[in-house]
């Protein structure tokens, strides 16, 4: 009888003392989706947790849906893609890259790039930060450029611009689309002057005049 | 085929002869046991304690005093939750110390309300509205954001959807309402 006891009891301890940490794993944001597509966008972001992939864009994912009336199926088709870009992105990124790089490489993935080109644009961009350069190419895929043009373009300035001349060079792109040029004469120009353009275009005699496959120049200091 | 080896009937005969013990042998054995193990020089106390701590022990726990347990491990694990979530919060990230004023502005000169919503303000419609300038549809708000690529849109009297004319599109739209997207640098 007592060793019943003593087991109720200590039973009732560790329940107890887990309880909080149940109730943490719950993502408080989402009661914003009723009780079937919320359990389903919970157990997609367990499987995000598992696998070491950022939850937030997740939850995002689904709050802007919410936020935007959409039904809740459609909510969780839209969480179950972005995770599975995310997965994508990681694993053509490496285990060891951060989650805004995920987050970027989810984002160029849907732009149209493809996991070997997230492999060779860290491969290019060796220890420095993949998120401005993988973002930079989905916005120039958002305001029109061919996808195969701009992956070409940013792996091409991979090796010799900083963050702050890839973002120079995406605002200068849009810059002359809003003023009337075409997205792919916008890219031509804007590749063909500056540091980085320089650099793609000093020597035209050794290669075709495409981003993509002009040769890199030495990283810059 | 019965026929014995002497050698072997002589074996037996003496291993069925009873032992004769000595009478002081329980005597002795006796003694032995009540002095009790000989003690481990210079280590007695620590073994002490390591026999107690082997030993099994029988715990009455009641329900009532189960529950007492339990909420005190709780809330030892809440104050502890409680300390982390101070601790964090008494250093803020890097990123939120060098977040940059945004300024965001539509012009509407028709609406009642404009608030931008975005992956920012967890898409709240309402956190964060835009306020009218005086005499025009100039709608504006500021938003200190840390450095970062976010996506959001406006909302024009809690209905309409509408994308920041002056900013570039959001390539992600999974619910057939188009974002916008900033990007704030790093110093």
């Amino acid at each position: 009888m007592n060793d019943r006891r003593s087991a109720m009891g200590v039973l009732l301890v560790v329940l107890l003392a887990l309880a909080p940490r149940a109730a943490a794993s719950q993502e408080p944001r989402l009661t914003v989706l009723s009780g079937i597509y919320r359990a389903q966008v919970e157990a997609i972001l367990d499987s995000a947790r598992a696998r070491d992939l950022p939850v937030e864009p997740l939850v995002d994912r689904a709050l802007e849906g919410a936020s935007k009336g959409a039904d809740g199926e459609r909510i969780v088709g839209a969480v179950r893609r972005l995770y599975g870009e995310l997965a994508v992105a990681r694993d053509a990124l490496g285990v060891r890259s951060r989650g805004a790089e995920i987050v970027s490489g989810a984002s160029a993935l849907r732009a149209g790039a493809s996991a070997g080109d997230l492999r060779r644009l860290r491969e290019l961009r060796g220890d420095q930060s993949l998120t401005v350069a993988a973002a930079v190419l989905a916005d120039l895929v958002a305001v029109g450029v061919p996808a195969d043009t701009a992956i070409a373009a940013v792996l091409a300035l991979a090796e010799v611009v900083d963050d702050a001349e890839y973002i120079a060079f995406r605002q200068s792109v849009e810059r002359d689309i809003a003023l009337g040029a075409s997205p792919t004469a916008a890219l031509g120009v804007r590749l063909g002057s500056g540091a980085a353009g320089d650099a793609l275009l000093q020597s035209p005699a050794e290669g075709p005049n495409v981003p993509g496959e002009q040769r890199p120049r030495e990283r810059k200091p | 085929m019965d026929e014995r080896d002497p050698l072997i009937d002589r074996a037996i005969e003496t291993l069925r002869e009873p032992v004769r013990l000595d009478p002081s042998m329980d005597q002795r054995i006796m003694a032995e046991l009540e002095r009790g193990p000989a003690p481990r020089a210079g280590t007695q106390p620590l073994w002490a304690a390591w026999d107690w701590l082997r030993r099994g022990r029988s715990v009455t726990v009641s329900p009532l005093g189960g529950l007492a347990a339990a909420a005190a491990l709780a809330a030892l694990i809440l104050v502890g939750q409680w300390g982390a979530a101070r601790l964090n919060d008494s250093a803020p990230p890097a990123a939120a110390l060098e977040a940059a004023a945004v300024q965001f502005v539509l012009v509407a000169p028709g609406a009642s309300t404009v608030t931008v919503v975005g992956d920012f303000n967890d898409w709240s419609a309402t956190a964060t509205p835009l306020r009218r300038a005086p005499g025009d549809g100039l709608w504006a708000v500021s938003v200190p954001l840390p450095p970062g690529r976010y996506r959001y849109g406006f909302l024009v009297d809690g209905a309409q959807w509408v994308k920041d004319p002056a900013a570039p599109p959001a390539l992600e739209d999974d619910f057939g309402r188009p974002n916008s997207v900033v990007t704030v640098r790093g110093s």
